[in-house]
């Protein structure tokens, strides 16, 4: 039969395996020789020159910080963002007429972009703007070193907690009731049973949500160009706000370096907590 | 009386997560410079939407911007559900050993971070680089992965008994397509399309490195290029302007939509 021809089913596969070989792929590869390659605009001519990039970059003392900047970033990101929205998807994971208008206002802030929400949050966190003077104090949210990077974070996590929520509504809801039934029965208490029951088989969705969420603050760039640029000093110049100075100064090679170890990092991530993740997933 | 307290919590908190922000948005942008710059919560003294949003329209760009967005938002977004769902299909029924090699590099493209460096180079060698063709080609590039990778678990979940059946009766494989595939794969499309939209319509990541020149500026370039046009202090009732009307679009197609929007999302096409 024509449908069982093996030939047969490339071209239906072949523009997507183009563009993303082409677009995704080639880059990618590419990048992995740029990152060890003398590129700039003063000398267009590309040459292999070994670490000489990275080198470069930790004797500039930008590397480092950069790393620490991005990990503990996406670690906050990542910690904010699951608390509210597991929070928020227990309270209103019950479709009903009033969860659904919550569920719905919620999800604004995800229609918003990045960039947009880095402007509205320097604008409620201003010195003299709306948080500080429902506190009744005068801190610069965004200019002290103590407070920027959190509330950075913060501001990422803001803006995706709505899309989040719902992918642990769908979590919650794919939970069979008669297990909980059951756990009521035998006398498990609130607080047990979401231990018990809920939590573990939560996984998948915890599965996707962390490594989602931890993923993507990696490559954070826009909610810090609304906000801080990088400041104070350099207490919130991640890896892709060093990269597109890099890049601005023509030091292509360098943003290169920089992208490559943004890479790096997400591998590193992603590999052992995918890996870790599944191996405590339960099924009910 | 317990669920009072919940809704009370709930609602406690929407005011300063949603309210508050959507507030500081809309009123400082009917506020003149001056009384702006103090980000007040209370209405205005003075009104100047008019101004405002005139400058807006006039010197920042939104027109263009608007029509930009829309320019390179729409083909990615077609590009990526037809030619996506193309693909699931082949990966989804294909055995060769080849197709799941390409298979298992699509899963790949998800996770890993797209190098925009490499690409801006290999656009400028295409000679597409700072034009909206090599953004949309690199957009539809990096975000096919998600989409394949989500509607091939729906082709494997689904028995091929109906295609079958239909090359039985004579049907070509693009009729095939049409009409048994595409329905099957609607809603996963559909989540893939929301979530692909919101992406899109507001990448500033991308654009920046890929977009040259106010005529190829999308809404948030143009956001950021207006905002960063005044030095240091920020004209706030401008930006908070430009937000509204680069957010306005989204927003009024999540009204209409947002029953199917949060359905879609919640009733788990993310599953598998």
């Amino acid at each position: 039969m024509v449908m069982r021809n093996r030939a047969a089913w490339l071209p239906w596969a072949l523009p997507a395996i183009v563009l993303v070989t082409v677009f995704f792929v080639a880059p990618f590869l590419l990048n992995v020789r740029f990152a060890f390659s003398s590129w700039t605009s003063f000398r267009a001519e590309i040459t292999w020159n070994g670490l000489e990039n990275f080198r470069t970059l930790i004797d500039q003392d930008l590397l480092a910080n950069a790393v620490t900047v991005t990990v503990l970033y996406a670690i906050l990101c990542m910690a904010i963002q699951n608390t509210v929205s597991l929070s928020l998807a227990l309270a209103l994971q019950r479709t009903s007429g009033i969860n659904t208008v919550f569920r719905s206002a919620f999800f604004l802030p995800t229609l918003i972009s990045p960039l947009a929400a880095g402007y509205i949050w320097r604008g409620l966190l201003a010195p003299d703007g709306a948080v500080n003077s429902f506190l009744g104090v005068e801190w610069a949210w965004l200019g002290e070193p103590s407070t920027a990077l959190v509330v950075v974070a913060f501001i990422d996590a803001w803006k995706w907690s709505g899309l989040i929520t719902l992918v642990y509504i769908a979590g919650l809801n794919s939970i069979p009731k008669s297990l909980l039934e059951s756990a009521t029965v035998d006398g498990a208490g609130p607080w047990t049973r979401f231990r018990r029951v809920v939590f573990p088989l939560l996984a998948p969705a915890l599965t996707f949500n962390v490594a989602v969420t931890l993923v993507g603050a990696l490559s954070a760039y826009d909610v810090i160009a609304a906000t801080t640029g990088g400041g104070p000093g350099d207490h919130t110049r991640a890896l892709n706000v060093v990269m597109r100075q890099q890049w601005g100064q023509g030091f292509f090679g360098s943003a290169s370096a920089l992208g490559f170890t943004v890479t790096l990092l997400v591998i590193a991530t992603a590999v052992p907590l995918v890996w870790w993740l599944r191996r405590r997933e339960v099924t009910a | 009386m317990r669920a009072v307290l919940k809704y009370t919590a709930l609602t406690l908190f929407a005011i300063p997560w949603v309210l508050v922000p959507i507030w500081l948005v809309v009123v400082n942008s009917f506020k003149p410079a001056g009384e702006a710059a103090e980000l007040g919560l209370g209405l205005p003294r003075t009104w100047a939407i008019a101004e405002n949003y005139g400058i807006v329209l006039d010197r920042g760009g939104y027109l263009m911007g608007l029509v930009n967005s829309l320019k390179v938002t729409v083909p990615i977004v077609v590009a990526v559900v037809f030619l996506g769902a193309a693909a699931a299909w082949a990966f989804g029924r294909s055995r060769s050993r080849w197709l799941q090699a390409a298979y298992f590099v699509m899963g790949l493209s998800i996770l890993l971070p797209p190098s925009i460096i490499p690409t801006v180079y290999l656009l400028r060698a295409l000679s597409l680089d700072g034009g909206s063709l090599g953004y949309v080609l690199t957009m539809t590039g990096c975000r096919l992965g998600a989409v394949i990778f989500l509607a091939t678990g729906f082709v494997r979940a689904f028995p091929r008994d109906l295609e079958d059946a239909a090359a039985i009766d004579g049907a070509s494989r693009p009729q095939v397509f049409v009409r048994i595939l595409l329905p099957l794969l609607r809603p996963v499309l559909f989540v893939g399309s929301v979530i692909l939209i919101i992406n899109v319509w507001n990448d500033f990541f991308f654009a920046l490195f890929l977009l040259q020149g106010s005529a190829n500026a999308t809404l948030p370039l143009s956001l950021f290029q207006f905002a960063s046009g005044t030095l240091q202090s920020l004209n706030w009732n401008l930006v908070f302007a430009h937000v509204l009307l680069t957010t306005l679009p989204l927003v009024a197609v999540y009204v209409v939509a947002q029953k199917r929007v949060l359905a879609g999302l919640t009733e788990g096409a993310l599953k598998g």
